[in-house]
């Protein structure tokens, strides 16, 4: 049964029968046989020798090369690629996701999420290898804000929260939110669960998450001085966060 | 009637559209009905390309080809009333994104479809606020797409479908008075090109999907004078404005690689007609299969759509 | 320095450990200064986050006519904005107006200037025409245009909710540019009638009411007033399709294009019917005189304060060149974008819209100059983006002729 693949495959075509592969994700099964679900390249990933018998066959979200546009704004042929797709990515238990905190209160943060890594550049944070929709500049340089819902585009975002016991993995009783997370931080985070209908909950419980960005009360951008303190550059004041720790 | 403040509004007295003298006293200028150049199961070509909406996840655009009366009209215009009208559409996908925080826990993708004229889409001026024909397609279409959407990949998600419509199918031919089962018979066109164009947007924002799922449309139409003399004919995509009079008329919504029906819509009455030809099948089935092979005709272009899409851009 | 990125020299988009696209969606403003504002010693121009140059328009690009049922239709795409536009003409009878009455339609006054009007240029137009225009067009809503983006033509406008804000504020900007502009002609919109000399010809207007119309013209004016029956109302509809920035230029010029595509029927009264009849014969029917060809051109403006601070941080040696340059003529501070799209939009308040003409001599006519959400732009500034609208003129009137 294992024939050739194509290339590329769009919704239900027919891939290969559940005998030679396995169904990986973009395509789903249907009487003993693998159809893709979406449109995309055609991807075997080989069997795992201990784990698996089979190789897994999917369709990818994802299009080599489309993301550089916009890297070096001096090649002005930048808009060349003009219709562009974006991938969606939802937030799924352990994305890591890039997030802006919109309120503090005592036993946890809301956040709203802006950008959710996908494992591929989460894993490998070379930029250049990462082509999700989040990593696609000319995307989001058409689909950023319009005029009108400057106020409401956190409708338009997932939203998500970070528990008290969430924040750190040490000394966890002694959190204070205030000294953790500031409204408008940008904050980077691990998803552990889809939460309730409104919420997904985050940890930041790593030393590689937390604030990634922030200004001071002065508005400055501050830089990490250690893992719970950043700094303004201009008044030299430092101020409290959980820290991220910088790659 | 209260004046809609959010919009600009025309004289209050309201105003009546223009009555054609060629209407009103029969015998001057056009005023033949086109005849259908078309085999019965010949389809009007489709135009549709993905992806022309940035600001949205996906999007898709579709055309029917002008019949030929229409696109001799356009080459050579004579009179203003135009002799029939060509669907032209845009859909866009939105999502999949957050649910509003009022709605409940919901493990799928929530549906979302929205199907409005523009107000210049038809023979008569259409209003802002959607109608219940309107509301209707949107409905159809949203049953439509259900069945095809994978939907539980998409936990507590909501996507959003729009349909523009630019142009609408004409119900009848302008000179031709309402008859006794006279139906919008333009919407049933309308709604197998939302179907076909929707199926596209869908797969240009990358949601996971069955199969593509196209739109058809089958007719069974009268064009003797005299209702009772000749058995009725099945059409594949009938035009309306083409035709005296239809009996009945059937769309679909069609899966191919799984041979399903994910919506059907059956529209006038069709107990009393029969087949020519010793067809033995019933006019319900034969509508359903007239219409099928429509979705078939349809799906090739949809498929051929969005593969094109996606060469684009992997290059 | 503690900051991971500060060897970010070569790079545009200096990033705290963050690609570009994650960038720019995280600091905005930042990454496009970062775009508008390189560094020195790179030697790169200042050029914005979409590869424009600052008074650099999208690629525009229109289509008229392809709408079967409107009177005239167009469909311009400004970059990925679209703005579709149909005109619909119907029929407003003076009898069903309140407040007309037969001695304000039927002076042989407005008869002469009729006839006058027909000829007449820019120009040497009267006080009295352009107040008549007036009173007919804007007390009679004679124009009626309605923007929606209600259409899914970007996220976060609910469709089938109500106009929101910004639609509503695009539909009154068109109309009161429609009625400043004196774009259309109340003439071109007035149906007549010319009541027969009662005695002789009163056998014949039976057959020959269209033939009336035409004589009435030519008519001598000392024979009976003519009367206006009736008025086209133009309902001018333009569905954003798709939204990526600066609505309103794109929606005034597919309105303006399918204006130029509207025709009218020949229309009369129809005496024994005591209505309005029109002709479907095309070759009967007639354009709008268009009064000129107003183009409007937007601008935003980006400062760049916000993110002062931010360049400090990110490129350390920047405070040398900033010293040395402030002693020369300070760094610039402020941008004046044109066309902005989505994404510039958002990160400015101060917007400018010109709307400017140009008379026969070619010089630039301003027609209207609206400025809102800001103080930064001065005089000088101005005449730069009337010079910048002027050239933007000669472009539209370009794509506008051939479509």
């Amino acid at each position: 049964m294992a024939t050739s693949l194509p290339p590329v495959a769009i919704p239900g075509q027919r891939l290969g029968s559940v005998a030679s592969y396995a169904a990986g994700p973009g395509t789903h099964v249907q009487q003993s046989n693998i159809y893709a679900s979406i449109a995309g390249p055609v991807i075997v990933d080989p069997a795992q020798p201990k784990t698996q018998t089979k190789s897994t066959l999917r369709v990818s979200r994802m299009v080599p090369g489309v993301n550089q546009a916009g890297a070096a704004p001096s090649t002005s042929s930048a808009p060349a690629p003009k219709s562009k797709p974006r991938y969606n990515t939802l937030p799924a238990v352990d994305s890591i996701v890039l997030a802006r905190v919109t309120r503090v209160q005592k036993r946890q943060a809301a956040v709203s999420i802006l950008v959710v890594l996908d494992e591929a550049s989460a894993a490998n944070p070379d930029p250049s290898k990462a082509a999700s929709d989040n990593d696609n500049v000319a995307s989001i340089l058409t689909s950023a804000a319009n005029p009108e819902n400057h106020s409401n585009t956190d409708e338009l975002r997932f939203q998500a929260l970070i528990r008290k016991e969430d924040v750190r993995a040490v000394e966890k009783d002694r959190v204070v939110m205030d000294e953790m997370f500031r409204v408008g931080d940008i904050v980077r985070g691990s998803v552990i669960s889809l939460g309730d209908q409104s919420f997904y909950y985050l940890t930041t419980a790593r030393n590689d998450l937390g604030v990634v960005m922030a200004r001071s009360d002065a508005g400055n951008m501050m830089f990490p001085i250690s893992w719970k303190e950043m700094r303004d550059p201009v008044t030299g004041a430092g101020e409290q966060r959980k820290v991220a720790r910088p790659f | 009637m209260m004046a809609d403040r959010r919009r600009v509004n025309g004289p209050s007295g309201g105003t009546r559209p223009a009555v054609f003298a060629s209407l009103a006293e029969s015998g001057t200028g056009v005023s033949e009905r086109a005849q259908r150049q078309r085999q019965p199961s010949e389809l009007r070509k489709i135009f549709l390309k993905t992806g022309l909406i940035p600001t949205a996840s996906g999007s898709s655009y579709l055309e029917f080809e002008p019949s030929a009366s229409l696109a001799a009209a356009r080459i050579n215009p004579k009179s203003l009333i135009p002799p029939s009208s060509a669907l032209k559409l845009a859909c866009t996908v939105h999502g999949p994104k957050p649910l509003p925080r009022s709605a409940a826990f919901s493990p799928n993708l929530v549906l979302t479809t929205h199907v409005k004229y523009a107000p210049f889409a038809a023979r008569k001026r259409r209003g802002h606020i959607r109608d219940a024909s309107e509301r209707d397609l949107g409905v159809h279409l949203e049953t439509a797409l259900r069945g095809a959407i994978i939907a539980e990949r998409w936990p507590k998600s909501g996507l959003d479908i729009t349909i523009t419509i630019l142009e609408a199918e004409d119900d009848r031919w302008w000179a031709d008075a309402p008859d006794s089962h006279d139906a919008s018979w333009g919407m049933m066109n309308v709604l197998a090109g939302c179907i076909t164009a929707a199926s596209a947007a869908i797969a240009d924002a990358h949601i996971d999907c069955l199969d593509l799922v196209a739109g058809g449309v089958a007719a069974l139409v009268s064009d003797e004078e005299k209702q009772s003399s000749a058995a009725p004919k099945l059409m594949l995509d009938a035009d309306p404005a083409e035709h005296r009079s239809i009996v009945s008329a059937c769309v679909v919504a069609y899966m191919p690689a799984r041979d399903e029906i994910t919506e059907l819509w059956l529209k006038g009455d069709s107990s009393k007609a029969s087949l020519e030809n010793g067809d033995k099948r019933s006019v319900h089935e034969a509508l359903l299969d007239g219409a099928v092979d429509a979705a078939r005709g349809a799906h090739t272009v949809l498929a051929e759509a969005v593969r094109e899409s996606l060469l684009k851009t992997v290059g | 320095m503690a900051t991971p990125a500060a060897n970010a020299a070569p790079s545009v988009s200096p990033s705290l450990s963050l690609p570009p696209s994650q960038f720019a969606r995280l600091q905005p403003h930042a990454y496009l200064l970062a775009h508008l504002s390189p560094p020195p010693a790179s030697n790169q121009p200042s050029i914005r986050a979409n590869g424009r140059a600052p008074s650099q328009f999208r690629v525009t690009s229109a289509n008229a006519g392809s709408l079967t049922h409107t009177n005239g239709s167009a469909v311009v795409r400004i970059g990925d904005t679209t703005a579709v536009c149909g005109v619909r003409a119907e029929i407003l009878h003076t009898d069903d107006i309140a407040s007309w009455s037969v001695s304000s339609s039927s002076t042989s006054n407005s008869n002469k200037r009729r006839r006058l009007g027909e000829k007449t240029t820019d120009e040497d137009e009267g006080q009295d025409e352009n107040e008549e225009d007036r009173a007919h067009i804007e007390d009679l809503n004679l124009l009626v245009p309605n923007l929606s983006l209600s259409t899914g033509c970007a996220p976060g406008f609910t469709p089938g909710a109500p106009p929101s804000a910004l639609a509503q504020s695009l539909s009154h900007q068109i109309l009161s540019l429609l009625h400043s502009t004196r774009l259309i002609r109340a003439d071109d919109l007035r149906i007549w009638y010319q009541p027969p000399n009662l005695g002789s010809e009163a056998l014949e207007r039976h057959n020959e009411s269209q033939q009336m119309e035409i004589d009435a013209g030519q008519g001598s004016e000392e024979s009976d007033p003519q009367e206006i029956k009736a008025f086209w109302v133009l309902y001018i509809d333009v569905m954003i399709i798709s939204l990526a920035g600066n609505p309103f230029d794109a929606a005034w010029a597919a309105v303006l294009a399918a204006l130029r595509d509207t025709k009218l029927p020949k229309a009369w009264w129809d005496i024994d019917n005591e209505t309005i009849i029109c002709s479907d014969d095309i070759s009967e029917a007639s354009r709008l005189s268009l009064r000129g060809l107003p183009v409007a051109s937007s601008f935003c403006v980006f400062e760049a304060d916000a993110a002062a601070g931010w360049r400090a941080v990110v490129i350390p040696d920047v405070n040398d060149q900033k010293a040395q340059n402030q002693r020369k003529k300070g760094p610039q501070q402020k941008w004046i974008l044109a066309d902005p799209d989505g994404y510039e939009e958002g990160l400015s308040q101060e917007r400018a819209t010109l709307v400017v003409d140009k008379a026969k001599n070619g010089k630039n006519v301003i027609l209207k100059m609206e400025k809102h959400g800001g103080w930064s732009v001065d005089t000088e500034d101005l005449r730069q983006l009337v010079e910048i609208s002027g050239q933007r003129w000669d472009e539209m009137k370009r794509i506008l002729d051939q479509c």
